[in-house]
């Protein structure tokens, strides 16, 4: 593989990676919140603010793929040619936002998902649920934090 | 686990909803305190229970309304439960129910009425199978146990060996399918009923005055308390079972309760604290956000708020007065 070839498949890596958790997230709240909407469907808003929850990892990983596709010149006007190590280098920098992004994404469709069980029986305690979810985002935006600090510092 | 838990995910949100509706102690001390079955009645369709209980022309026949209840329940779980075996093992117990009524109506006479129509096996067939001793669309362990009472009442008469054996198959059929499906919250939950039984046997084995062969006999294995751990105890007086039990989880059971059935001569009391104490195991299911555990915990709430409904009705019918009625309520699951 040439350098460039490398630092593709991190773009492609967070895209997908964090792409796949937040789909597997977002499905697992949807079923949950489809559940409780049979039989109670005037909580439709409300479980579609926890179903968006696991959705933000899709969105950082997509973030960090741009990055490095305006890096390396994919969008821009030259290619850049990359030699094998710095591709590498594109490659390790997508690997944070890649794996938290899926695995968080997953663990805070769980907490989400939960959340939907909560209001159902007290739909007041909505921001209770939401905080829950939340918390699990905090490891994903360090993800992103890292990549992207990754990707700006590669000299190339 | 079958299956990845979070298939569950929209039968366990539908679950939380459901939930929320179930009738809670407070409602249930309104419908006690109420002055007459028709106030209880109308208490009932200002509920849940509004369209089925809103039918009712006769009072008398709440019990059609109870079971029809019940079917719709099954029915329910069933077309939400990602793994159907689910509902097939817990519907098996109804099958052993109606078995047993059947039997019974054949053999002593009694007649046939309580079918309740839940079972994996539909009353109608159930009944042309007893009818025809041809068991064959039951599982192995019950077919195996319908063909043995048959043989066995032939020889001696004896209508108890009815319930015996086929408790006996039941609940080796059912630990087996929990075993085999590897949930340990369902296993757990028959291991726990086992114990409740095997303890109900020992009292009415002591009450009757047989002794430790006949309990040897009617003793279902496989639950926590050991034959040698009960069986010890049959010949002495009670004190001593409430001490060699009062490090087990039965401790209140056992002190509570069978100390009332020998002081007052009913059951009543362990039967609601029985029940009691597997509400109490079931409502860890209340906090599962995936997994079967809802589905059980749910099935069982309302099993126990159907039977809650049925002594409120049959008690006020009966002109009982409150307090009789609410000493055997069982607890809520809410």
């Amino acid at each position: 593989m040439t350098g460039l070839e490398i630092a593709l498949l991190g773009a492609a890596l967070a895209v997908g990676l964090a792409g796949i958790g937040s789909a597997i997230g977002v499905g697992i709240v949807g079923q949950s919140a489809a559940g409780l909407v049979t039989e109670d469907p005037d909580k439709f808003g409300q479980t579609l603010l926890l179903q968006a929850l696991p959705g933000t990892q899709g969105i950082y990983g997509l973030l960090t793929g741009f990055i490095i596709m305006q890096r390396v010149g994919i969008i821009g006007e030259t290619l850049l040619e990359l030699t094998v190590p710095e591709g590498y280098a594109f490659l390790m920098a997508a690997i944070p936002i890649a794996l938290v992004g899926l695995l968080s994404a997953i663990y805070q469709g769980r907490v989400s998902a939960s959340a939907v069980g909560l209001i159902a029986k007290r739909p007041e305690e909505l921001g209770k649920g939401i905080v829950y979810a939340v918390m699990v985002e905090t490891y994903a935006v360090l993800a992103l934090l890292a990549s992207i600090m990754l990707l700006f510092g590669i000299p190339v | 686990m079958p299956i990845d838990d979070t298939a569950y995910a929209y039968a366990v949100g539908r679950i939380r909803a459901l939930e929320a509706r179930l009738l809670d102690q407070n409602r249930f001390d309104r419908m006690i305190d109420a002055s007459s079955a028709e106030e209880v009645l109308k208490m009932l369709t200002e509920s849940e229970y509004a369209s089925s209980f809103g039918e009712l022309s006769n009072i008398h026949d709440f019990e059609t309304i109870l079971s029809s209840e019940l079917r719709h329940i099954f029915d329910l779980l069933e077309t939400i439960t990602p793994w159907p075996e689910l509902i097939a093992i817990m519907a098996l117990r109804y099958d052993v129910h109606n078995l047993k009524v059947l039997f019974k109506a054949r053999y002593l006479d009694i007649k046939s009425n309580l079918l309740i129509p839940v079972g994996t096996c539909p009353t109608g067939k159930m009944v042309q199978a007893v009818a025809e001793d041809d068991f064959r669309d039951l599982p192995d362990r019950l077919r195996i146990a319908a063909e043995k009472v048959n043989e066995d009442f032939l020889v001696n008469h004896d209508p108890q060996v009815i319930d015996l054996i086929l408790d006996q198959a039941l609940f080796e059929e059912l630990i087996s399918r929990a075993e085999k499906a590897n949930v340990p919250f369902l296993k757990g939950l028959f291991i726990r009923q086992i114990d409740l039984i095997n303890l109900k046997t020992l009292v009415r084995v002591k009450n009757m005055g047989f002794g430790r062969e006949f309990f040897k006999k009617a003793f279902l294995p496989n639950g926590n308390l050991s034959f040698d751990q009960l069986g010890g105890s049959i010949d002495e007086p009670l004190e001593s079972l409430i001490v060699q039990l009062g490090m087990t989880e039965y401790a209140t059971l056992v002190d509570e309760g069978i100390r009332d059935w020998l002081d007052r001569g009913t059951a009543s009391r362990f039967e609601k604290l029985a029940d009691d104490y597997i509400t109490a195991y079931l409502k860890k299911g209340k906090w599962m956000p995936f997994g079967p555990e809802p589905l059980i915990g749910y099935l069982w709430a309302k099993e126990v708020e159907l039977k809650n409904i049925r002594l409120i009705l049959v008690g006020k019918i009966n002109k009982l007065p409150a307090e009789a009625i609410r000493e055997r309520i069982r607890d809520a699951y809410i």
